[in-house]
């Protein structure tokens, strides 16, 4: 018998992604180094996107050692991979789990990119996984790792991330291939050989060491720092905790650029009436002013048309679809309000009357969808008639329903404080679940009015057993994030109305 | 024309003697149907084996040179009845499709094949879809061979046996007159390797030599009374020619050392992971040079009595290792062990799996069990076994969470995705219906994020599984169906029957251009172009032909107008079938056309438009709306930037192709204003400068252009052409 044991390889990657690829040019320069190797795969329909992988052996000294044919295995076991490829970090995740990566054997090459799932990329809040976990355990599983942006790389040599992990597995020298040899099975593949080349050197740099390059960050063309803004940013800092200092200036410059400085001092007079309460916390004025800024920039038909034609957004736009200088972009805004966000720009008492004579009509469905071209001058003097409207927002039907929102909201928070600091946290946090548009900001409002009158104001009349408050509130705003439905947020709330019930029995 | 182009593996089939082709196996196996003379192939696509036919496809002037007829059937029940040829002729024929969906499909044909039997060497190339990667129900094609008594071959997953196989069982076919099986699972289709090539052989009969018809013989009828002498005839004279044939030509293997108290008796198509574990255990190395004695078969029916008992006569045990139940295999080899009086003891399926893949762990523990149970414990198992198992739960304990699943989606730009969006906004209109879901891409809507569909019956058979769920609900049922399915079996199977019975339902089906799912082969209404198969057969009249009165085409893309036609089918007194042809071309296929002539067209000055969709990044408040109503790959999510929110805002990547259902979504379910449509014009002619210009100044004479503050260093960086 001999004692010859074979390479193996397994590469995880999505369907698409050149895994395929990758998985010849390995097979194909291992041959090519006198070597015996054999791949297969399972592409199916994963070939659309999904999870799949590529298993490779490859036997030094092939077939010329013994004169016989190896009999190589089609499929990985766990705890016998020696490397390990993968192009995403939840898949490295993946082969983890299914116990591909072993401690005591497996050198793992591994993307920190993230291409998120339906589940993650589709929750009405952050459904997203975290990174820092995962990439913890892959470090603790794998004997040795190489874990480092390989898209970011990929995209900034302007190849696809196989020709980058190629490079790694190359440099990693764990396989007794020459480097030569890989490019030139590159070579021999003959498709896009530049581009590959260049993105199996930034490979190699990597696994000799060499940091990925950061992925790009957008950083969104905010407003700028105004006079008027140092002055009631100062007063900021002077009466609110240090921990909420920060995000408080951030609020007054978001509301300086939003409506003025009479509507920022408002925010800080809000703000204030709680820094000075004792039992409030400086965290809790933190979160408090991170959302009252959200909250008091709410996106009305104003804001919507002002953010529309900020400056230096086609510019970022340009960036981003990696338009050319001497390239012409036109930009068409899909808008479509409702009845609901164009009455609501009158006056309180018109506009209620007319909303209602709209629904009466039966025609709060309707809505009037636009496309507008922001860069003609069409398009802009319609979204700038729209933006110039900013004075006459304190007169609207919707600044005065949100502001009554928002007292109605710290109310609750004063009165919670009182009782429990820990549910005043939590229901500072509810005000999360009140953003977007239409049938979205309906939802989240529905959802609020529902937390509020079912479950905050009865612990606040005593109606339920204070202990479970800050829980109770939790646990509702996270259902009310679970489903678009409403349907565990119902569940919730029933489950804590039994405990009223279990309280009266008790009383009884 | 299909996905992949096979114009370097076009030369491996042109390979002569002496010569040494390198490929993937499936490949291999055309390669052998060349070498074996074959008259005629056909089959129908479908994962695993849909490569077989696509080269040939591609491969048009070579099949003409040797005189072979290529048909790209309807379905697998037209390949199976082409093999009809080979009844009365000494015409060698192939088919291939994906088992055991295809198998069933063609089973009608295949039974009365086989009770006919042939004189021409007849072979069915399946691809065993089973384990994981598999796409359909798993059951086995063995069930198939030994009711209508055909022959089943499942080589060791390696080329050169896989090709002698192939070229075996045409002699196998014609030395006993019966059409036999090749049997390659998932991965042996896809493995890569080579063997030694020889000549292809041109066959006897073709084109290019014409024979005469055959004399009128009624024994060559599946008719009665005929039946009944033809099934005397596969036990009398059939299958003892086939065992003969086995044991002369050696077509089962028997390896290692001759004598020894237990045994292994395995699929020949397992062997190779059994290998990897004998190995690791000590009991095998890289070469397959096993220490414990073994049979091979590369022939799991019919078996052969003799050498099953020479076998077993003398050991205390065998361990057989079959994968997937029921235990066939089992049963009969303890059937001619009883008959034999044999006391050798079998174990199989009390050590493995009764059913699921036999995946490394599996066999290693079933491996590690027989050994200990025959006074062998193995160590290296052992430890390799417990290794594995406690490693699985310190990791289960590190990640704490479930992992979410990745099943496969629709492409980006899909053209079905809209359809499937349309139906997500209806619903939460008018409440749900039943949804009855075919095979294709479409069925990809069964999973997140529109986790929509009530039942699967087959391809092809949404409609008809409908049938009875049609008026006893308050929506009329909808059944999606694409092209595929249409013309593989919804044709007749669905519209044909609701329309006799005048059953009041709704089918849409998808017009996508291709036989998408399988790799974006040509139907009857694909475009007709030079080189593809298509012929531009119309739906919509084939429809209409069968009497179908309401039907309505709409553009997939169009949400809007898909919401209205689905609405009206729903609501329409009209109580018949009511069709809707979506309209839209699978954008992979489109993309692989557009993407090379813009780029030519980029490259060399001239004025191209693309457009992409954006998300305004201030605008957009994370509450993924839009995601839920798409799935598309190139709409995600990425952090927010704002530094008082916190929840991931959604965004468009630059794989996005500007199929525009982002914005169709945002304005059917009225979601949000962050949408923006980004029109590029490379190469700007005059006329687009001029207009650009002016709209330019006009817009700064309004005070626009610069902002209210000083915008970021933003300039547009220079990105060279790709």
């Amino acid at each position: 018998m001999s004692d010859a044991k074979p390479i193996r390889l397994l590469i995880a990657a999505l369907g698409g992604e050149g895994g395929g690829v990758l998985a010849g040019w390995i097979s194909n320069a291992a041959n090519a180094s006198g070597h015996f190797s054999q791949r297969t795969s399972i592409p199916g329909v994963a070939q659309r996107t999904g999870a799949t992988t590529y298993y490779i052996e490859i036997l030094e000294g092939g077939a010329k050692a013994r004169g016989q044919r190896p009999v190589l295995a089609l499929n990985a076991a766990p705890g016998e991979v020696d490397l390990v490829a993968a192009s995403e970090l939840l898949e490295t995740v993946r082969t983890i789990q299914a116990g591909y990566v072993s401690p005591d054997r497996t050198f793992l090459i591994a993307s920190q990119s993230r291409v998120f799932t339906v589940d993650e990329k589709s929750a009405m809040g952050d459904g997203r996984l975290d990174p820092e976990r995962m990439e913890s355990v892959a470090r603790k599983f794998a004997k040795e790792a190489v874990i480092a942006d390989f898209a970011a790389a990929a995209a900034a040599a302007r190849c696809q991330p196989n020709a980058v992990l190629l490079g790694a597995i190359a440099g990693s020298g764990k396989l007794p291939i020459p480097v030569e040899t890989f490019r030139a099975a590159i070579e021999a593949e003959g498709k896009a050989v530049e581009a590959n080349l260049r993105g199996f050197e930034a490979g190699l740099q990597i696994a000799a060491g060499a940091a990925a390059p950061a992925p790009e960050r957008d950083v969104p063309a905010g407003p700028a720092r105004t006079e008027t803004a140092g002055e009631i940013e100062t007063r900021a800092r002077k009466s609110l905790p240090v921990v909420a200092a920060n995000i408080a200036a951030e609020g007054v410059r978001r509301l300086l650029d939003y409506q003025g400085p009479e509507y920022a001092s408002l925010y800080l007079d809000r703000l204030e009436r709680f820094a000075a309460k004792p039992g409030i916390d400086a965290t809790l004025v933190r979160e408090l002013a991170r959302h009252l800024a959200v909250r008091m920039s709410f996106e009305d038909t104003i804001r919507v048309a002002q953010l529309k034609l900020r400056g230096g957004r086609v510019g970022r736009l340009r960036d981003e679809a990696k338009v050319r200088e001497r390239d012409i972009v036109e930009i068409t805004e899909f808008l479509k309000p409702g009845p609901e966000e164009i009455f609501s720009l009158l006056p309180p008492a018109l506009g209620r009357g007319v909303l209602r004579l709209v629904a009466r009509m039966g025609w709060m469905e309707k809505s009037f969808p636009m496309k507008v071209r922001t860069t003609r001058v069409g398009g802009f003097l319609r979204l700038q008639m729209l933006a110039k409207l900013r004075g006459f927002r304190p007169r609207t039907l919707r600044y005065a329903e949100e502001q009554a929102w928002i007292e109605r909201w710290l109310g609750l928070v004063e009165r919670a404080a009182a009782v429990d600091v820990e549910a005043a946290r939590e229901v500072v946090e509810t005000a999360r679940l009140v953003k977007g548009y239409g049938e979205t900001y309906k939802r989240g409002r529905g959802n609020w009015d529902r937390i509020a009158a079912e479950i905050i104001e009865p612990f606040l009349a005593g109606q339920l057993p204070a202990g479970q408050f800050a829980d109770a509130v939790l646990q509702s705003r996270l259902a009310a994030l679970a489903d678009p439905d409403g349907a565990r947020l119902g569940n919730v709330i029933e489950s804590v109305r039994s405990l009223s019930a279990e309280r009266r029995i008790a009383a009884e | 024309m299909a996905e992949v182009s096979f114009h370097s593996e076009i030369q491996g089939l042109r390979l002569g003697n002496g010569e040494t082709f390198y490929g993937e196996g499936i490949l291999a196996v055309t390669k052998a149907l060349l070498q074996s003379g074959v008259a005629y192939v056909g089959g129908y696509q479908g994962a695993p084996v849909t490569h077989l036919l696509d080269v040939l496809v591609q491969s048009g002037e070579m099949l003409e040179e040797l005189g072979i007829h290529l048909e790209t059937c309807t379905n697998e029940a037209a390949a199976a009845a082409m093999l009809g040829a080979s009844i009365n002729y000494p015409l060698r024929g192939a088919v291939c499709w994906k088992s055991i969906v295809g198998t069933n499909v063609a089973s009608d044909a295949l039974s009365n094949l086989a009770s006919a039997g042939v004189v021409g060497g007849a072979m069915i190339i399946v691809g065993e879809d089973y384990g994981e990667g598999a796409s359909v129900i798993q059951e086995r094609t063995h069930a198939v061979a030994l009711k209508s008594s055909m022959w089943l071959l499942d080589p060791r997953p390696e080329l050169p046996t896989i090709v002698r196989l192939v070229e075996k069982g045409f002699e196998l076919s014609e030395a006993s007159n019966t059409p036999v099986i090749l049997e390659l699972r998932v991965r042996a289709c896809h493995v890569f390797g080579s063997f030694e090539a020889k000549d292809n052989v041109a066959p006897a009969y073709s084109a290019n030599n014409r024979l005469a018809p055959a004399k009128f013989q009624y024994n060559r009828l599946a008719h009665p009374p005929v039946t009944f002498p033809q099934e005397v005839a596969k036990f009398e004279h059939r299958l003892p020619a086939a065992r003969k044939f086995i044991l002369e030509h050696k077509l089962n293997e028997r390896i290692g050392p001759e004598r020894g108290d237990i045994g292994i008796i395995v699929q020949g198509g397992l062997f190779n992971a059994l290998n990897s574990r004998l190995s690791l255990a000590g009991l095998s190395d890289a070469y397959g040079d096993v220490q414990l004695p073994t049979l091979v078969l590369n022939v799991t029916h019919p078996l052969v009595p003799e050498e099953i008992t020479s076998f077993c006569a003398g050991k205390r045990a065998v361990l057989l290792v079959e994968e997937g139940s029921p235990d066939f295999i089992e049963q009969s080899i303890a059937h001619i062990l009883r008959k034999a009086d044999l006391n050798t003891k079998l174990h199989g399926k009390d050590f493995l799996l009764m059913a699921g893949e036999y995946t490394p762990l599996v066999l290693g523990k079933g491996l590690a069990q027989f050994l200990a149970a025959y006074g062998r414990k193995n160590e290296p198992l052992e430890d390799w076994i417990a290794g594995v198992e406690q490693r699985n739960g310190e990791v289960a304990k590190a990640l704490s969470t479930a992992l979410p699943p990745r099943p496969p989606t629709f492409c980006t730009g899909c053209p079905e995705r809209p359809i499937f969006s349309a139906m997500k906004i209806l619903k939460k209109e008018m409440g749900p219906v039943h949804v009855a879901v075919d095979i294709g891409c479409h069925a990809l809507a069964t999973f997140p994020p529109f986790s929509q569909g009530n039942s699967i019956l087959g391809y092809g058979m949404s409609l008809a599984s409908a049938a009875a769920v049609s008026g006893t609900q308050e929506h009329r049922p909808v059944s999606i169906m694409g092209d595929g399915g249409f013309w593989h079996n919804g044709l007749l199977s669905g519209v044909a029957g609701a329309v006799l019975n005048k059953d009041d339902e709704i089918l849409i089906v998808m017009n996508n251009g291709y036989s998408s799912a399988t790799g974006q082969q040509d139907l009857p209404s694909s475009a007709p172009e030079d080189d593809g198969r298509g012929r531009g057969v119309d739906i919509e009249d084939a429809v209409k032909s069968l009497g179908v009165r309401w039907i309505k085409r709409v553009r997939t893309y169009g949400v809007a107008n898909v919401v209205k036609t689905l609405r009206e089918a729903l609501q329409t007194p009209d109580d018949g079938l009511k069709v809707i042809i979506a309209d839209g071309e699978c954008q992979l296929a489109r993309q692989r056309r557009i993407r090379p002539e813009r780029a030519r067209l980029a490259a060399a000055g001239k004025r191209v438009e693309r457009n992409r969709f954006w998300v305004d990044p201030e605008v957009c408040t994370g509450d993924h709306s839009c995601i839920r109503l798409s799935g598309c790959p190139s709409l995600t999510v990425k952090p927010n930037e704002d530094p008082l929110r916190t929840d991931p805002i959604a965004h468009v990547n630059n794989d996005c192709v500007g199929c525009g259902l982002c914005g169709e979504v945002s304005h059917a379910a009225q979601l949000c204003p962050s949408f923006a449509e980004i029109n590029v014009i490379e190469n700007p002619n005059l006329w687009d400068r001029a207009r650009h210009r002016v709209s330019q100044a006009l817009i700064r004479l309004f005070g626009g252009g610069q902002g209210r503050q000083a915008a970021p260093a933003a300039e547009p960086t220079l990105v060279p052409a790709e």
